[in-house]
C-alpha cells in the first residue's frame, strides 16, 4: 500500500515531505506522529477537546448522579412529593402547579419541571441521548459517504452521474427542512422497510435521518479526492498487477482518505448534535418521555419567563459541546495539514 | 359539546336548565357576571387561540371551533346571548319561533323566517336545513350521531348519496315550513338544531367534502374568512344579519391568531397585543395573572365539563376489565390537580357538576377511593397482575396543548408504576381527536375531555360511550365501547322530554359505566375555565361568560 499526502496541493512526493519534516525539526517522524505533535502544540484545541470530554464524562455518569445524588430517574414523576432543602420541607410541585426552583443541592439541583421530574438528571440523560445520536449519525454519514464517494470517484461515468445527481437532490433541500419532513413522517408511523421495522419512538429514527441528510456534505469532498487518487501511479501499479476495482478502492485509495475522514468526523458529530437538537425542539426528533437537549430546550421555552434556567441550562450544554467539538476539529485539521482547505460547506 | 370547548349549547327549557344547573352548584372562584354586553359598539380585537380543529361547521369538535363558528352559523334555534343561567335558554334562530312538537314527541314543525340571507347575500330557503344535515351525515361529522334519530338519517348516512333526500325532513320552500320526523322521541334534538353543525347552508355554495379552507356562507352576526387555517382567521360583520333576539355583536372585526404557544399568548394579553385568549394561562403564569390582573380575569365552571382517561376496550390490554379497573385505582386526582395549576376539581363521576344526574353525593363512596386522596398503586399493581396483562406495551396518547402533554406524561409514569411498559404519543391538538377516534390507529389509552353542550346527560353518553356513536368515523367513542346495557339505557333515557325526571337513572348509569367490572372510562375531575382579557376590553360589562359557549364573542366590547 502506497501512502499519499493528505491533500493534492500540499506535499508532493517524499522530497517535499522531507522538506516539511526538516522545517519542523523532526526529521524521521512519520505523518501521524507529526500530526500529533502539531496537535499537542495547539493548546486551544486541546482545551476545547478536553471540555467536550468532560461533558461526555458527565453524561456518561448520569446514572451515578441519578442514583447516588438525586435519587430519581429522568422520567419519574414526583407531583405530590415533598423535598427537604436547608431544613425546610417544600412541595416538589405546589398545589398551584408551581415546580420547585433550583435547590443547588443533590436533589433537584436545577429544580423540577411541571411533572416533578429532576431537571439536572434529565439534563445529563438528555446529553447522553444527544451525544449518542450525534456520534451514531456521524458514523452513519461517514460510512455512507465513504461508500458513495469511492464508487462515484473511482468508477466515474454513469455511476458518478447517478450518485452525484442524487447527492445534488439531497443537497438542494435545506438540512433542517429535510430533517423535519422526514422526522415528522417517521415519528408517526415508524420506519418499515421489508423485514426491518423501527418504532416511531426509537432513537434510530433521528439517527438514520441525520446520518442520511449529511451524506452529501461529506461524500462530495471525498469523491473529489478519489477522482484525483485514482490517477496516481500506485493505483496504476496495482491495476497492472491484476488487482480488481474493489480491492484497489479499499486497499489503495481508502487509506489515503483517512486523514480527510478523521478531520470530518468531529465536525460531523457537532453538526449532527445540533441538528438533533433542532429536530427534537420542533418535535420531529426524539419523542417523549426520552429527553435530549433539544426537547429540554423546547419544554423550557414555554416557561422562559418564569423559569429561564429550564431553557438556558440545556442550551449552554449544547453550545459548549458543539463548540468543543468544532474547535477541536479545527485543531485536528490544522494538525493533519496546516495548509489544508477541507471545510464543511453549508 | 364536545371536547375541550364544545360550545355548550344552551339549555333549552328553563325547567331543565334551572333544575339541572342550579342543583349542581357553580364554581367557587370569581364567577364572572354582568358581562352581558350593552357596551361600546365598534372596534376590532385580536384573539389568541390554538385554533379550530376545523372551520367547516359540520366537521368541528373543539371549543376553539365552536366559539368563532357559533357567530357565523345560526341554526333553526339558538341560545340566548346572555351571561348567567339565561344563556342556557333556547330561543328562535333561523326559525321564527320555537317548534311545535307533536304529543308523541316525534314530529317537530319549524317555520323559517322570511327575508333571511346568508353572509354572501344568498336568500335562505327551508330546504337549506336539509342540505346542512345531509352534509353532516355524508361527511360523518363528529356530531352526526346527534341527528340520527331523524327518520331516514341513518340510511342516508350509510348510502351517502347527496342527490337523495332524507325522508324525515320535509321542507317547503314556498311556505318556509320544515317538518322533521324522528324515529323516536329525542330530548337532545332541539339542542342539536341550535348548533352550528346543524345550521342551514346554501345548496349552491357547498360541496360534500371538507370546506375547512373556505367555509360555506352562514346566517350569523359575523362571517368567517380563513386567511390561513393554521395561522389566522377573521370574523367581520355580516351586513345581511338581522334576527331579533340574537346579538349582532358589538365589534366590527375579530381576528383569531392561531398559535400553540400559550405562554406567549398569555403574555400578549397582559401586554395588550392580544385582547382575549380562548386558552387558559399556563401553570406558571396563572398565579401572576390571578393576583395582578384580577380585574380582567376570572375562573368559572362553564361550560360543565369532565376530564377523563378513555380506555380502548376493543384491544389489549384494556379489553380486560381488571386492567381498566387498575387504571381507575391508580389515578391520583390530587397530582393531576397540580398539573392543572389548581384549576381541577377532583371527581369520580363521569357526569360533570352542573349537569342533570350529578348530585352532591356523586363524589362520596367512589368505588376506587377518595378522589381527593392519593392513587392506590399497590391495588392497581395487583389487578394488573391478576389480569395477566403485566409487562405489556402501552401507549398513552395525548395532544400538544398545554397541559395535556404533562397529563400524558403523568399517566405514562403511572402505567409504568403499575406494571406496564408505557410510552407517550403526543399529537397536535388539531388532529388528535380524529386520530384517537379512528379504530385503525389502535390507540390504547388517551387523554380526553368533554364540555357539555347542554346539561342533558345524553349529550355526554350518546356520543362518547354508545355503540351508535361508532357509526361515525372518526368517532367520539374512542373507547370503542359497545355495551348493550349502556346502549339500551341511553336510548331509553334519551327519549324523555324532560331529562330531569330521570336524573337518578342517569346517576345509576354513570356508576355502571365507571364502576367495578366495567370502568370503561376513568374520570378524574372537572376544570375551572378562565376568562382573561386585555386592558382595553370592557371586562366588567362585556366579558361574555356564557354557560354554553364559555365565552360568547358577540357580547365582547371595548371600553
Amino acid at each position: 500500500m502506497a501512502t499519499e499526502p493528505v491533500t493534492d496541493y500540499a506535499l508532493e512526493g517524499p522530497a517535499a515531505f522531507e522538506l516539511e519534516a526538516e522545517r519542523e525539526h523532526v526529521a524521521g517522524l512519520g505523518p501521524s506522529r507529526l500530526a500529533l505533535r502539531r496537535l499537542r502544540r495547539n493548546k486551544v484545541a486541546l482545551a476545547f477537546g478536553a471540555l467536550f470530554l468532560v461533558i461526555v464524562a458527565m453524561c456518561v455518569l448520569a446514572p451515578v448522579w441519578a442514583n447516588r445524588v438525586a435519587h430519581t430517574g429522568p422520567n419519574e414523576n414526583h407531583l405530590t412529593d415533598k423535598v427537604t432543602v436547608g431544613g425546610e420541607t417544600k412541595d416538589v410541585v405546589s398545589p398551584d402547579g408551581v415546580p420547585i426552583g433550583p435547590t443547588w443541592h443533590g436533589r433537584y439541583f436545577l429544580g423540577a419541571d411541571e411533572n416533578g421530574r429532576d431537571i439536572a438528571v434529565r439534563l445529563l440523560y438528555g446529553g447522553r441521548t444527544s451525544l449518542q445520536i450525534g456520534v451514531a449519525a456521524a458514523l452513519i454519514t461517514a460510512f455512507l459517504s465513504i461508500i458513495v464517494g469511492l464508487l462515484a470517484g473511482y468508477f466515474r461515468g454513469f455511476t458518478d452521474t447517478v450518485v452525484s445527481r442524487s447527492l445534488d437532490v439531497i443537497w438542494a433541500y435545506p438540512v433542517i427542512l429535510l430533517g423535519i419532513a422526514l422526522g415528522t413522517a417517521l415519528s408517526l408511523g415508524g420506519l418499515h422497510i421489508g423485514p426491518i421495522s423501527v418504532g416511531s419512538d426509537s432513537k434510530l429514527i433521528p439517527i438514520i435521518i441525520i446520518g442520511f441528510v449529511y451524506v452529501p456534505y461529506m461524500a462530495r469532498p471525498l469523491r473529489g479526492q478519489v477522482l484525483g487518487l485514482r490517477e496516481k501511479e500506485f493505483v496504476e501499479s496495482a491495476r497492472a498487477q491484476g488487482a480488481g476495482s474493489l480491492r484497489i478502492m479499499f486497499t489503495e485509495v481508502l487509506p489515503n482518505l483517512s486523514s480527510t475522514i478523521i478531520v470530518f468526523l468531529p465536525l460531523m458529530i457537532a453538526n449532527a448534535i445540533l441538528l438533533e437538537a433542532a429536530l427534537s425542539f420542533l418535535g420531529a426528533g426524539v419523542q417523549p418521555p426520552t429527553s435530549s437537549w433539544g426537547t429540554l430546550i423546547s419544554d423550557g421555552v414555554e416557561k422562559i419567563i418564569t423559569g429561564p434556567h429550564l431553557t438556558i441550562a440545556p442550551g449552554v450544554m449544547l453550545v459548549l459541546a458543539v463548540l468543543g467539538l468544532n474547535v477541536f476539529g479545527d485543531g485536528v485539521r490544522d494538525a493533519l495539514d496546516p495548509r489544508a482547505k477541507i471545510r464543511l460547506e453549508h | 359539546m364536545g371536547k375541550l370547548g364544545r360550545r355548550a349549547a344552551a339549555l333549552l327549557v328553563a325547567a331543565f336548565a334551572v333544575t339541572g344547573i342550579a342543583a349542581c352548584g357553580g364554581g367557587d372562584d370569581n364567577e364572572g357576571g354582568g358581562g352581558g354586553g350593552g357596551g361600546k359598539s365598534g372596534g376590532s380585537i385580536r384573539i389568541g387561540t390554538v385554533g379550530p380543529d376545523s372551520y367547516d361547521p359540520v366537521l368541528m369538535q373543539t371549543v376553539q371551533a365552536f366559539q368563532p363558528l357559533k357567530t357565523a352559523y345560526t341554526g333553526l334555534l339558538a341560545y340566548k346571548d346572555e351571561t348567567g343561567k339565561a344563556g342556557n335558554e333556547l330561543i328562535p334562530g333561523v326559525a321564527e319561533k320555537l317548534p311545535d312538537v307533536s304529543s308523541d314527541g316525534k314530529t317537530y314543525t319549524f317555520q323559517v323566517r322570511k327575508g333571511l340571507k346568508y353572509s354572501d347575500g344568498t336568500p335562505v330557503k327551508a330546504s337549506d336545513f336539509e342540505v346542512g344535515i345531509k352534509r353532516l351525515l355524508k361527511l360523518s361529522g363528529p356530531y352526526s350521531s346527534f341527528l340520527t334519530t331523524i327518520d331516514g338519517a341513518t340510511e342516508f348516512q350509510e348510502k351517502g348519496d347527496p342527490e337523495k333526500d332524507i325522508p324525515g325532513i320535509k321542507p317547503d320552500n314556498k311556505t318556509g315550513k320544515i317538518v322533521v320526523n324522528l324515529t323516536v322521541p329525542d330530548s337532545k334534538f332541539q339542542y342539536a338544531v341550535a348548533e352550528p353543525y346543524a345550521a342551514p347552508v346554501p345548496e349552491s355554495k357547498i360541496k360534500y367534502s371538507s370546506m375547512t379552507n373556505d367555509p360555506p356562507p352562514g346566517v350569523g352576526p359575523y362571517k368567517i374568512d380563513v386567511v390561513d387555517p393554521s395561522r389566522e382567521f377573521v370574523l367581520t360583520r355580516n351586513k345581511y344579519f338581522n334576527i331579533p333576539g340574537i346579538a349582532k355583536g358589538n365589534l366590527d372585526k375579530i381576528t383569531g391568531e392561531v398559535s400553540t404557544n400559550v405562554t406567549k399568548m398569555t403574555q400578549d394579553v397582559i401586554n395588550g397585543q392580544l385582547d382575549f385568549m380562548t386558552e387558559d394561562p399556563t401553570g406558571d403564569q396563572l398565579p401572576e395573572v390571578k393576583s395582578k390582573y384580577s380585574d380582567r380575569f376570572s375562573l368559572n365552571p362553564y361550560p360543565p365539563n369532565t376530564y377523563y382517561f378513555s380506555l380502548n376496550s376493543s384491544i389489549p390490554p384494556f379489553n380486560n376489565e381488571k386492567a381498566r379497573e387498575a387504571v381507575a385505582y391508580a389515578v391520583d386526582s390530587t397530582a393531576l390537580q397540580r398539573i392543572f395549576s389548581g384549576r381541577l376539581k377532583p371527581t369520580c363521576s363521569f357526569i360533570p357538576p352542573g349537569t342533570i344526574g350529578y348530585t352532591d353525593d356523586s363524589n362520596k363512596n367512589c368505588p376506587y377511593g377518595d378522589p381527593n386522596g392519593p392513587g392506590q398503586i399497590d391495588k392497581a399493581k395487583q389487578l394488573v397482575k391478576e389480569s395477566g396483562t403485566a409487562g405489556q406495551d402501552v401507549t398513552m396518547w395525548t395532544n400538544s396543548k398545554d397541559p395535556r402533554p404533562a397529563i400524558g406524561e403523568y399517566m405514562r409514569d403511572t402505567l409504568n408504576q403499575i406494571g406496564y411498559k408505557a410510552k407517550t404519543k403526543v399529537l397536535n391538538q388539531q388532529v388528535y381527536f380524529d386520530a384517537i377516534g379512528t379504530k385503525s390507529r389502535k390507540a390504547q389509552i388517551h387523554f380526553n375531555d368533554w364540555f357539555m353542550d347542554f346539561p342533558d346527560p345524553s349529550d355526554l353518553f350518546q356520543p362518547l360511550v354508545t355503540g351508535e356513536a361508532l357509526t361515525s368515523t372518526p368517532t367520539f367513542n374512542v373507547g370503542f365501547i359497545n355495551d348493550k346495557h349502556v346502549n339500551d339505557e341511553v336510548a331509553t333515557l334519551s327519549e324523555e322530554r324532560d331529562p330531569a325526571d330521570k336524573a337518578s337513572d342517569w346517576t345509576e348509569l354513570d356508576k355502571y359505566l365507571t364502576g367495578p367490572g366495567k370502568a370503561y372510562v376513568v374520570p378524574y375531575g372537572s376544570e375551572l375555565t378562565s376568562t382573561f382579557m386585555s386592558e382595553r376590553m370592557d371586562y366588567a360589562n362585556c366579558n361574555g361568560i356564557h354557560q354554553v359557549f364559555k365565552n360568547d364573542w358577540t357580547l365582547f366590547c371595548l371600553k
